[in-house]
């Protein structure tokens, strides 16, 4: 379910009290930064016709030592935003330091996809299920270039990169679901590679963990697999590499080149991706498709053979995942 | 310039300048103005060098092993000599000793090529020891250690940088010296030797940084 | 030709009366016309010609490709393009318009054209050195045009390692050997501009009655020696990366992907105000000569100059507070960045007090002076909301860092090239352009520049990235009217190409002096002759010595 919008709102949802710090600190900056601009528009938009060339206005020089306003424009304006040096790296600070009963979520990022792994073991592709009243350290890294995990509604993002863990630690209060992006360029489908994380109560977050959640969302995940080992490139209608359709595929007779026909079941799909130059199609499919062996772990493999059971049409396909609550923003 | 030019030494005015001395001070400007440069891209390159010592101190160690000290070293003391041999270049010219400064040029130059000989049998010994880890055709001898790789490419690259600049400068050396034997040019032209120096002196100050950087201080 | 300018009272624009020299053989436009005489210059003018000539050019394709981000950003599906397109779209109109459109665009010509003018030299420091430059610049510019032609390349302007060196299967390669070329012909332009401020100013001409124009270029030329060398560095280790997989990169063999962001960064937050500082040497000489009245604190100003140009080294990384870099270094960067915004405010507030009781006239050049005013200082102080370490973490890679260089680039660098454009255009060509014209696209690309650009920082504060190909569907109302405005800027550029080129030969004939604006470049002709001054100009008695003086000139002894 995507977020619901409102036409005209300027800022997201802040769902912790560092995102409305976050917010508060913008806001009172934005004041200061009117009280030091609009003066100057002001100011220039009198004087170019107050003093228009041919006016009667006083031109005399008023007196004023030029030194003392030039140190005065710029010490107190530079003081001024100090102030806000020193409070947002005094949030800085708090979010680099998780408190140590922090929950540990993993997150990998790659082309083009997130994987999140609950402490529990749950995992889960592109959206993420979090309790809420409870601090939670993101445990970040990458298996290709570099990304960035980025959570507007707690604003706060952070690099993945490729040989080093990064970490970002929050603590939410409100349930919702919100947007999840990534925010460093990867490539092709860097806009693509993100999701939602959803924050619950605990209670309901712990239901999510032993059954509804993880199931509805096997689908789903199933499908952002789909999409992210580049399957949906080729299969889907409008490739122009034209390979066969694989909705309805389940289950289905398939003619071979040897003049065999077999049945697309769970053994014959697992062999076919990880060896697709074995048990040649008939009917002049030129065999070009790569083989995804040593490429995908057993457990995605999985997922996405459940997937594609499931798989009747292009257009059911689509990427949905079920929310037990209602989703807001 | 310390000591004064001797009679019949001189340059000639070109026209955008208003004097000669204006013309003198720019063109030592401008030859500063571009070591500067070529310093801060050596440096960074040095840079990059020394972080790869911190973050990986054994493999560095272990790759600066196989590289070629007393090659490394002999090549110093060569490029040291060139620099005495520019100087001498120099002077005759502010004395006017036209035959003994093209003398002193050609000197230059070949030691410069001396330089170059040497760095190539260097090379020739790297590859032969499977220390060249950017072809991925021949097997990297202390493949079991990533890292190493990481100091050997710099200093290939470093030492390849090096080795453009100092041919390109043989090259304008050789050019200057056959311009500068003819009949007349010190009269003309005398700061071009004075100029030229200054670059040919900044070629063995890399060398002189680059040789520790890269084969003293992680042995 | 004579001096020009009235001294005392009220300052009037000079009657119709043309004092030029066209048609003479003695202007530099017009004493040689073969296509060797152009190509094969040395004279300084006619080198900012083809400087101008071809960062035109470039701009043009820059444009086009931000329109085909533009267009693709009217739908949030990607359905115009695929995202590949995209992707390269934006990365060559990022690469195109930074390296050969942003950096070059005033110093190479305005500062080439002006500064032997404004010193009272008859050239640079070394002629040949700058023809060189542009050949260099048009080398650099192939390699990377190269690269669109085989196909484009898709790692962003910024290049971060190892998507360009490892995975990207674009023509990366090009692009980058393009990138380092056209740095040597940056280096080349610093080292002349250094070299010709220090060694060839008029006898008289002291360091404290150079124009503000000058200060800037020179401020300028000192950040293109010490910071373009490093990216040549960092270019060189990511070409040698990618051809050569030397590791240097590659966490694979414990290289470090950061690095490259440090010696990236190095070089490109100090080529911001490359791209910056000649824009405000431009206002400040527009500005005193559209209110008659000197710079006010002309010594701060050029004190600010040299203060930009110092501290911006070290700021580098504010751009990387959330790429993982320690603790203690992001404190530091957002501090030091703190301090940057100082020396630009006190250009800002300088500027506003020399309107300040001047007689004022609204001539295109002062619209664009004003409109880049109020809008570098919105781009600027947004610069300081994006240096803040809480706000960072959530407006980091969204449009809200978009729309903040593009409100400096655009509503700063942009409006002063093309403020500067006006100003001395009767200058460089001896013709006058149809002030109407000039007026309405100023207005025009300044109501289409802030359509375009303002609702970006709301776009980015809600979270949409930048780089995006596609986008939540919440935010197309926002995008749509971007992409409404980008066609309306679009409609304000192309005017002035018309309407100046049309000049040429249609325009009215200029005076030496058609402002009665200071400084030597004023003295001479219009266009002026081939060697500058056809009598050695005369020094003023102090900078800026319009008839409008406050009561500070007598406080700082000129």
């Amino acid at each position: 379910m995507t977020p619901s919008h409102e036409a005209l709102q300027l800022w997201p949802a802040a769902v912790s009290a560092t995102a409305s710090e976050t917010d508060l600190l913008i806001l009172a900056f934005t004041v200061l930064t009117l009280l030091l601009t609009v003066p100057v528009f002001v100011a220039i938009t009198y004087f170019a016709v107050r003093y228009r060339e041919g006016s009667e206005a006083n031109r005399q020089p008023s007196g004023i030592r030029s030194n003392l306003i030039e140190i005065s424009w710029m010490l107190i304006p530079f003081l001024l935003t100090l102030i806000f040096f020193v409070w947002g790296a005094k949030l800085f600070v708090q979010s680099k330091n998780p408190p140590p009963d922090a929950m540990v979520v993993e997150a990998i990022g790659r082309q083009w996809m997130w994987k999140f792994q609950h402490p529990t073991g749950q995992s889960e592709i592109n959206n993420l299920h979090l309790p809420i009243g409870q601090p939670i350290r993101l445990h970040i890294i990458s298996q290709d270039v570099i990304h960035a995990l980025y959570l507007p509604a707690v604003r706060l993002q952070v690099a993945a990169l490729p040989d080093r863990y990064t970490d970002l630690w929050f603590k939410a209060d409100k349930v919702g679901t919100y947007h999840l992006y990534c925010s460093e360029y990867c490539g092709t489908d860097h806009s693509v590679m993100g999701g939602e994380v959803t924050f619950m109560n605990p209670g309901d977050y712990q239901d999510w963990l032993t059954h509804a959640g993880a199931q509805q969302g096997k689908v789903a995940a199933g499908r952002a697999l789909y999409e992210a080992y580049g399957c949906a490139g080729c299969h889907e209608p409008g490739s122009a590499v034209k390979a066969p359709s694989l909705a309805g595929l389940y289950g289905s007779p398939v003619k071979l080149a040897d003049g065999r026909t077999v049945t697309a079941d769970d053994g014959w799909l697992r062999d076919k991706i990880l060896n697709p130059n074995g048990d040649r199609l008939a009917e002049g499919y030129k065999q070009v498709m790569p083989s995804f062996a040593g490429r995908i772990p057993a457990d995605e493999l999985g997922t996405l053979i459940d997937f594609l059971k499931s798989y009747s049409s292009p257009a059911a396909g689509k990427a949905a995942d079920a929310t037990p609550a209602g989703a807001t923003r | 310039m310390s000591a004064p030019l001797a009679d019949g030494v001189g340059v000639a005015r070109a026209e955008h300048f208003e004097s000669v001395a204006q013309q003198r001070e720019a063109a030592t400007l401008g030859i500063w103005a571009w070591l500067i440069t070529e310093l801060l891209l050596f440096s960074a390159l040095f840079l990059v060098a020394l972080i790869t010592r911190i973050q990986h101190p054994e493999a560095t160690v272990a790759a600066a092993k196989h590289l070629k000290f007393w090659i490394g070293a002999t090549n110093t003391v060569v490029l040291i000599c060139s620099s005495l041999t520019m100087s001498m270049a120099i002077e005759f010219s502010r004395m006017g000793w036209q035959r003994a400064m093209v003398r002193a040029m050609l000197a230059t130059a070949a030691l410069g090529g001396l330089f170059l000989v040497l760095k190539g049998y260097e090379y020739y010994a790297d590859w032969d020891e499977h220390m060249m880890p950017f072809l991925s055709s021949r097997p990297f001898a202390l493949a079991e250690t990533p890292a190493a790789r990481l100091f050997v490419n710099l200093y290939y690259v470093a030492t390849l940088l090096h080795a453009l600049h100092l041919f390109t400068g043989i090259g304008l050396l050789l050019g200057m010296t056959w311009m500068a034997a003819k009949a007349g040019f010190l009269s003309r032209h005398q700061n071009w030797i004075e100029v030229y120096g200054l670059y040919w002196h900044f070629i063995d100050l890399v060398w002189i940084l680059a040789f520790p950087i890269l084969y003293v201080v992680n042995r | 030709m004579s001096a020009s300018g009235s001294i005392g009272g009220t300052a009037r624009r000079e009657p119709h009366a043309p004092e030029s020299t066209i048609g003479r053989k003695a202007d530099y436009l017009h004493a040689e016309s073969t296509l060797r005489s152009w190509f094969l210059t040395t004279d300084h003018k006619r080198i900012a010609l083809l400087y101008l000539a071809s960062i035109t050019g470039f701009f043009v394709i820059g444009a086009l490709a931000a329109g085909v981000v533009r267009l693709a950003l009217i739908v949030p599906n990607g359905a115009i393009m695929t995202n590949d397109t995209y992707n390269k779209a934006f990365t060559i109109h990022g690469v195109v318009m930074v390296w050969f459109f942003l950096i070059p665009s005033i110093p190479a010509t305005f500062g080439n054209f002006l500064i032997p003018l404004m010193i009272g030299a008859k050239d640079l420091a070394f002629p040949k050195l700058n023809l060189t430059s542009w050949y260099v610049f048009m080398t650099g510019a192939l390699f990377t045009l190269v690269s669109v032609v085989l196909g484009g390349v898709d790692t962003g302007w910024t290049f971060y390692a190892p998507l360009s060196t490892a995975f990207s299967n674009t023509w990366v390669l090009p692009a980058l050997i393009g990138v380092t070329i056209v740095g040597f012909s940056s280096i080349l332009t610093g080292l002349n501009f250094v070299v010709t401020i220090h060694t060839m100013r008029a006898p008289g001409m002291t360091w404290f009655k150079l124009p503000i124009f000058v200060w800037t270029h020179y401020a300028t030329s000192l950040i293109f020696l010490l910071a373009t060398p490093v990216i040549t560095t960092a270019l060189i280790l990511l070409i040698a990366e990618r051809a050569f997989h030397i590791g240097v990169f590659d966490p694979a063999y414990g290289g470090d992907p950061v690095l490259f962001q440090h010696l990236f960064w190095f070089y490109s937050h100090p080529a911001v105000y490359i791209m910056v500082l000649p824009g405000m040497g431009v206002i400040s000489e527009i500005v005193p000569a559209f209110a008659q009245k000197k710079l006010f604190g002309y010594r701060f100003v050029a004190y600010a100059s040299i203060g930009l140009a110092s501290v911006t080294f070290f700021v580098w990384g504010h751009h990387m507070f959330v790429n993982g870099q320690s603790d203690l270094a992001s404190l530091v960067f957002s501090a030091l960045s703190f301090a940057v915004a100082v020396p630009s405010a006190v250009k800002v507030y300088n500027w506003t007090a020399t309107i300040h009781k001047g007689s004022l006239r609204l001539d295109t050049p002062m619209l664009y002076a004003m409109g880049y005013i109020g809008l570098f200082v919105l781009g600027g102080l947004t610069g300081l909301y994006l240096a803040t370490l809480a706000i960072n973490q959530h407006i980091h890679a969204t449009y809200f860092v978009v729309a903040h260089f593009h409100y400096i680039m655009v509503g700063g660098t942009v409006l002063a090239f093309l403020g500067g454009l006006h100003f001395w255009w009767p200058k460089f060509t001896g013709r006058m352009y149809s002030e109407p014209w000039g007026r309405v696209s100023a207005l025009l690309i300044f109501l289409g520049f802030n359509v375009t650009f303002f609702p970006q920082f709301i776009l980015g504060y809600l979270g949409m990235p930048r780089r995006y190909a596609t986008y939540p569907a919440e935010f197309q109302l926002l995008n749509v009217l971007s992409s409404a405005g980008a066609t309306i800027l679009a409609a304000g550029y192309i005017f002035p190409m018309l309407y100046l080129v049309y000049s040429l030969w249609f325009g009215r004939k200029a005076p030496a002096n058609p402002w009665n604006a200071k400084g030597l470049e004023w003295e001479t002709a219009s266009p002026p002759p081939t060697h500058n001054f056809l009598t050695p100009p005369e020094v003023p008695r102090i900078p800026y010595d319009y008839p409008i003086q406050a009561q500070e000139s007598r406080d700082q002894h000129g």
